[in-house]
């Protein structure tokens, strides 16, 4: 049987974390005082971990694949094949967020961000979202803002939202 | 034991100052509510809701944390048995006969018996606790950091390598927490681990960001990408909600049977709730007097698991309360909550923090009975938050849990980090590589590194420490041969 790609990416990935992980140690000072262990100690259990566990993964991806995994086909899991428009959209969403939260502010963020994980979900109506998203997000900042005084960015609505906000 | 009473009395005169039962009941329906929604498991809820209570004092705080964490389970039942769709893996096992039930039309009774054993074990596990915590904590306050290491060493092995269905994606997954537990500055040299210069990062990797991540984005573009478009059927609430007498009769024996299974493994730090509900599963169907009904809705097998879900999520407070090591990745979230305020669960908050601890005890009572008040009348609302369309129920849930990550520092960092755990949880879904460790290996790696530098502090160095000790020596033993047993049958049979 030919080894599946994604459980050798997988494995060969926790193996090039655990090899990162013991470069990165070996930075890392050793004094440690009394204990005679220092800050790099626990590093360095992790990377030992991490490289035998990535080889053990790799061993079984090799071997017949891993042991007790979940079916390759979606539809054998009770799902449907992978709707990568979708995947796309709840990624957009929250690179929207991301961008958006510190500029445009907190309410308009979070309402771009609902629109685009609903449109990924399969909703077909972005102004009505928009407009859920919107009410959803100025419930939530003014609750934040008023009543548990952790401040929010008002940022392009600061002129609606007076002074709730930063 | 007259002293326990005396201690618990008097955190009821806490719990029940009007200011801390408003926290507690906002505290079981938002935490209700959030439980219901499909998709959103008690991990995913207590992290979500954690930012509301930053300006409360820590008891109001930890008892509205309480009622969330009942909340859920509580909301989560409903989901599981109107629509199939378990939050978490300890609601599997009611998902089999509870959806069966629903389906022919007994969602009423279904729904009850699964209400009230969780008021019944979580009543009876909050008696145990109260009893077994100041045995507990007798033991522990001898306990030295060799003991505490070791304690929480077979925690690690037993959340990760003994549940599930593969040993080394559970290790993976508790070393990757582990990993992401080394990142910032050292708590006893001040050197920054892994941190690459990144202010953000010298704090180390917050918790709640990796349970949101792991548990929200990551589920919302699995979600999105692989079940969607599916069509969804939701079962009716129809037909009487009460139980009949015969229900009640096969229900009762389910109940305390379930308690006594999943309590214990919860307070020994034995792994979570997915064990105990399957065992009462299976205890029930061999016990019952209608086996043909199992596979069609036998009501035992709705009573029996919920309630060992409950039993063995309260018993778990034993460890986390008196040893500050958390057993699931409910309890871990629940302790970094605990850090927030600068409170380190153990031995010594019971003496230091006696208020909190004891009122926070005595609201679990007060919890389990406004549970069952909220949710047997009430289904009816909660039936409706499960009609709200997928589309906007996924945006809602995804406005709500980045919320959570992005208040805790306002730093966009956080929200890349995010979506960071995003993809790794899409991936660990996919791959059926569990979360649960990770997120307990982020919050319990960095005290296990403490105990451990402490303990050879103490030694001058000396490693032997671990093993010259008995308790130490025994756990860790124990702790072997949970991870090598296993490994040496495999590796026979395949021989």
């Amino acid at each position: 049987m030919k080894a599946k790609p994604a459980e050798l990416v997988i494995s060969l990935a926790v193996l090039a974390l655990g090899t990162a992980v013991a470069l990165g140690t070996t930075r890392l000072s050793g004094a440690g005082g009394y204990a005679r262990i220092g800050p790099n100690a626990a590093p360095a259990v992790v990377a030992g971990g991490l490289v035998l566990l990535g080889l053990w993964l790799l061993y079984e991806a090799l071997s017949g694949g891993w042991h007790n995994s979940i079916p390759d086909q979606p539809e054998a899991r009770g799902e449907h094949r992978f709707y990568a428009s979708a995947f796309i959209w709840v990624s957009v969403g929250l690179f929207a967020q991301m961008l958006l939260i510190h500029r445009a502010g907190f309410v308009l963020a979070q309402a771009a961000l609902f629109a685009c994980i609903a449109r990924g979900f399969g909703s077909t109506r972005p102004a009505r979202d928009f407009a859920i998203g919107i009410a959803l997000a100025l419930g939530v900042f003014l609750f934040f803002v008023k009543f548990l005084n952790v401040n929010l960015p008002a940022g392009w609505l600061k002129p609606i939202l007076g002074t709730a906000g930063i | 034991m007259a002293e326990t009473f005396h201690l618990l009395l008097h955190g009821f005169s806490i719990a029940l100052t009007p200011f801390n039962i408003l926290w507690g009941l906002i505290g079981v329906i938002l935490g209700t509510f959030v439980g219901v929604l499909p998709g959103v498991g008690p991990a995913l809820t207590v992290a979500m809701l954690l930012p509301l209570t930053v300006k409360l004092d820590p008891t109001g705080a930890l008892i509205m944390f309480a009622g969330i964490y009942y909340g859920a389970m509580y909301g989560g039942s409903t989901t599981t048995i109107l629509l199939n769709t378990p939050g978490e893996s300890a609601s599997i096992a009611t998902a089999l006969e509870g959806n069966l039930m629903a389906k022919n039309g007994r969602a009423g009774p279904a729904l009850a018996t699964s209400a009230i054993g969780s008021f019944v074990a979580g009543t009876i596990a909050t008696v145990l606790v109260t009893m077994l915590a100041p045995l507990v904590i007798e033991v522990a306050l001898r306990f030295g950091p060799a003991e505490y290491f070791a304690l929480m060493v077979f925690a690690f092995t037993t959340v990760s390598a003994v549940i599930g269905s593969s040993t080394v994606r559970g290790l993976t997954s508790l070393f990757l927490g582990l990993f992401l537990g080394t990142i910032g500055i050292d708590s006893q040299t001040g050197q920054s681990r892994f941190a690459f210069g990144v202010p953000e990062l010298l704090d180390g990797i917050d918790v709640v960001v990796l349970a949101v991540g792991l548990f929200a984005v990551g589920e919302a573009l699995y979600v999105a990408a692989y079940s969607s478009r599916l069509e969804e059927k939701i079962e009716q609430l129809k037909g009487s909600l009460w139980m009949s007498k015969e229900d009640w009769k096969r229900s009762w024996p389910a109940w305390l049977r379930a308690t006594a299974i999943g309590f214990p493994f919860g307070s020994i730090p034995a792994g979570g709730a997915e064990i105990p509900t399957f065992l009462s599963y299976a205890t029930e169907k061999k016990l019952t007097k209608y086996p043909q009904e199992f596979g069609n809705g036998a009501i035992e097998g709705v009573a029996g698991p919920e309630a060992a879900n409950n039993a063995s999520v309260t018993g778990a407070l034993v460890p986390l309360l008196t040893l500050g090591i958390p057993t699931s990745a409910t309890a871990a979230i629940l302790l970094s909550a605990f850090q927030n305020y600068g409170i380190q669960p153990g031995p010594l908050l019971f003496q230091s923090q006696a208020d909190l601890v004891w009122g926070l005890i005595a609201s679990l009572y007060i919890g389990n009975v406004l549970l069952l008040i909220l949710n047997l009348p009430l289904v009816g609302i909660w039936v409706k938050v499960l009609t709200i369309p997928l589309p906007l129920l996924y945006a809602g849930i995804l406005v709500f849990a980045t919320l959570g990550a992005y208040s805790l520092h306002q730093s966009v960092v956080d929200l890349l980090t995010l979506y960071v755990f995003g993809l790794l949880g899409f991936v660990m879904r996919r791959w059926d590589i569990p979360v649960a460790p990770a997120i307990i290996g982020l919050i319990l790696g960095p005290l296990a590194e403490t105990q451990f530098r402490r303990a050879l502090a103490i030694s001058q160095g000396d490693l032997s420490v671990f093993i010259t000790q008995p308790i130490s020596a025994t756990v860790l033993a124990v702790s072997a041969l949970l991870l090598i047993v296993p490994l040496v049958v495999s590796l026979v049979r395949r021989a």
